[in-house]
């Protein structure tokens, strides 16, 4: 190649580079927060809003309401009750979407805008500067799912006053249901237990999870301190058992 | 000398620089309405979709959160949105024959405009549509640019077994109607090497065509592919129980990289045999529709790849295009004694600046070189073509409503040879407006 020929590749690959001024150096694990406002921009900002309070130009339309980071309060997590979610938790629900809600799943946009997205949410709170996450909770193994543990978990449901909020059916119309509001003010509604889409995930697994973490911001406790594992699967089961038989989660799959 | 060519050819590049940083995207605001998502969530720049998009399009517009049945939305939605462009457009080209023997020709002003009339949306799970009257124009005239539906998840409630049937846009590297920039389009797709577009073949792989695609992907539409059967458009039929059988394939392959350097890669191949009849039976002389036989092919394909530069929400956007192309000889009707065949691509770029979403720079050259010319004594490089577009979109506002932008656009073909007097023709294009969609 003669020298006409070599400025020239230099040339294009010179203004490649200006044309990507703003590229950086790869950077595994942790996010960026300064690309995770542009994420925000781009996917979150018309429900959560540019102040990140949940009030988006869409979330007047919404039900329930967008989540508000500047109290770091968030309610799918695998840390005890009151805690921090861990980036783990946050990515699995951009991944998996909230069904019944209008919070797609981000499955689609990659890994690494998920990543810088959660660094910018946490810039919203000052509690990510001041505290960390608490460790997971450790989940047992799950014994078997037969008739007799969901018929005790039926009656645990009885017991724990699940029926107060879901209903005798699980179909979210107990007494309590439309007096129910969440740590915002806003009404929200128990969840109908038999329609099978558990926002937390299908398995008895993440039902456990909710019944140990509670859902923060939300009416739905935690019973870390008054339910021993035991029941928490037996629970589990009986919750699982309202809802079609088979699979589902996979059948839903968003992009 | 070579100093002055280094000069030239860097100020070429620089050109090319301007021309070539650009960001696209082109929204059906019902969508947004529906999902309360903005445009931006599923365009990288109006109308080019990103992942995200395009996993949402394969999906069937649906976002499978419950609400995706019509019973689901409100009474009062209704998923219609309109698009147009009103616009300055200057043109000019060389060398017109006239009585005055050859002459410039130049035109301009606001263009009369045509409308998009874009109604998509799902009929039930898993069921949905796309029907798009356009024109709207003074002359009068509409037509359905498309009008499908598509059925995904219809074996094994699998993302891999998706039929959709109708008049549509094949599976193209890039979409031919939805494309960044508002001026002459992918050269390759409509190409053919008679400069007489009433000669030889009229197929055009960015015309929309009716048939019935199979199409499958995976979970965010990382791996896609593609299979249409079709009736090759401007066809006047043959004997036979899908006249003008013709068949198009595609397949594409994502990468996303946990890296803000290189963010994603793309590799494809796609490949179009669209088969026209060449002998008829007649009244008055004239072919009648429906009629015809002996089909030979116009064939062309390809492959192609894509690269982001940067942040996969800001990227720097290339997509290269190769095409070979083919059209039998017996399509010219006896004057040519072998096949044209060609080869061609076209580079194009597309650049969201960083923090920056409203801009949108695009740049694209085009090329088209000449193999085998099908008909006796026509210059190799007869019809060779380069053209080069480049263009800026600025989006005034959008949100999950509408979206409107400013758009400017340059645009310079040259087609070799093609004049009466054996010269080249150029011709460009000037365009100035206001895209919006609503």
């Amino acid at each position: 190649m003669n020298r006409f020929g070599q400025r020239h590749i230099a040339l294009a690959i010179g203004l490649l580079l200006a044309g990507s001024f703003e590229l950086r150096a790869a950077s595994a694990g942790a996010g960026d927060p300064v690309r995770g406002k542009l994420v925000y921009e781009r996917y979150c900002l018309s429900c959560h809003g540019p102040e990140g309070n949940g009030a988006g130009e869409y979330a007047e339309w919404t039900t329930p309401k967008p989540r508000d980071y500047r109290q770091g309060t968030f309610k799918w997590r695998s840390t005890p009750s009151g805690s921090l979610p861990t980036d783990a938790d946050l990515e699995k629900t951009l991944k998996g979407g909230l069904y019944g809600t209008a919070m797609p799943t981000w499955f689609a946009i990659g890994h690494r805008s998920r990543m810088d997205v959660i660094a910018y949410i946490k810039t919203f709170s000052d509690r990510w500067t001041k505290e960390k996450p608490q460790p997971s909770i450790v989940i047992p193994s799950e014994p078997a799912n037969d008739a007799a543990s969901i018929q005790r978990g039926k009656a645990l449901y009885v017991k724990y006053q699940c029926v107060q909020c879901h209903g005798e059916n699980g179909q979210g119309d107990g007494p309590s249901a439309h007096e129910l509001k969440d740590d915002w003010g806003n009404p929200i509604v128990p969840y109908n237990l038999t329609e099978g889409h558990i926002k937390c995930g299908d398995t008895a697994r993440d039902i456990y999870r909710v019944f140990i973490t509670g859902l923060s911001g939300t009416p739905m406790p935690s019973f870390a301190d008054s339910i021993d594992k035991d029941q928490a699967w037996d629970l589990a089961h009986y919750i699982l058992s309202l809802g079609p038989a088979g699979p589902r989660r996979t059948e839903e799959q968003g992009p | 000398m070579d100093r002055f060519r280094f000069r030239l050819v860097s100020a070429l590049w620089l050109a090319v620089a301007l021309v070539l940083f650009t960001a696209p995207a082109s929204a059906i605001p019902a969508f947004a309405r529906k999902t309360g998502l903005r445009c931006t969530s599923c365009h990288e720049s109006w109308p080019v979709l990103n992942d995200f998009g395009r996993a949402y399009r394969d999906n069937g517009y649906q976002l499978r959160l419950g609400k995706d049945d019509p019973t689901t939305t409100p009474p009062g939605y209704w998923p219609v949105a309109i698009r147009i462009t009103p616009h300055y457009e200057f043109n000019s080209i060389s060398n017109q024959d006239t009585d005055q023997g050859p002459k410039d020709f130049k035109t301009g002003g606001v263009a009369d405009g045509a409308m998009d009339l874009l109604t998509a949306g799902t009929l039930t799970n898993n069921v949905s549509f796309l029907v798009v009257p356009t024109g709207f124009a003074s002359d009068g005239s509409v037509s359905l640019e498309s009008y499908w539906i598509y059925l995904t998840r219809f074996l094994f409630k699998s993302d891999w077994f998706n039929v959709r049937l109708g008049k549509h846009e094949v599976d193209l590297p890039v979409s031919a109607h939805r494309s960044i920039n508002l001026t002459n389009g992918y050269l390759i797709y409509g190409y053919h090497p008679a400069a007489d577009a009433d000669a030889g073949s009229p197929f055009d792989m960015g015309a929309n065509q009716r048939g019935i695609e199979f199409s499958g992907h995976d979970r965010g539409s990382m791996t896609r592919y593609n299979f249409t059967i079709f009736n090759a458009n401007d066809s006047n039929g043959s004997r036979n129980a899908w006249d003008s059988t013709s068949y198009y394939g595609h397949f594409q392959k994502y990468w996303q990289l946990d890296s803000n350097t290189l963010s994603e890669v793309e590799v494809g191949a796609f490949g179009a045999w669209a088969n026209y009849p060449t002998t008829a039976f007649t009244s008055g002389g004239e072919p009648i529709p429906g009629e015809g036989g002996n089909l030979k092919t116009t064939s062309r394909y390809g492959a192609e790849t894509q690269l982001w530069f940067g942040p996969a929400v800001t990227p720097l956007h290339f997509e290269l295009v190769y095409a070979h192309g083919s059209d039998a000889r017996d399509l010219y009707g006896g004057a040519a004694n072998r096949n044209g065949t060609w080869n061609g691509g076209f580079l194009e770029a597309v650049w969201v600046p960083s923090d920056l979403l409203h801009w949108g720079l695009f740049g694209r050259y085009d090329l088209i070189r000449n193999s085998d010319q099908p008909i006796p004594g026509t210059p190799k490089d007869f019809n060779d073509q380069d053209q080069l577009t480049g263009g800026i979109k600025y989006t005034l506002n959008y949100n999950n409503r509408a979206e409107y932008a400013l758009h400017a656009e340059y645009q310079t073909n040259r087609m070799k040879k093609i004049a009466s007097d054996g010269s080249d023709v150029r011709a460009n294009t000037v365009f100035f407006g206001i895209d919006f969609a609503f």
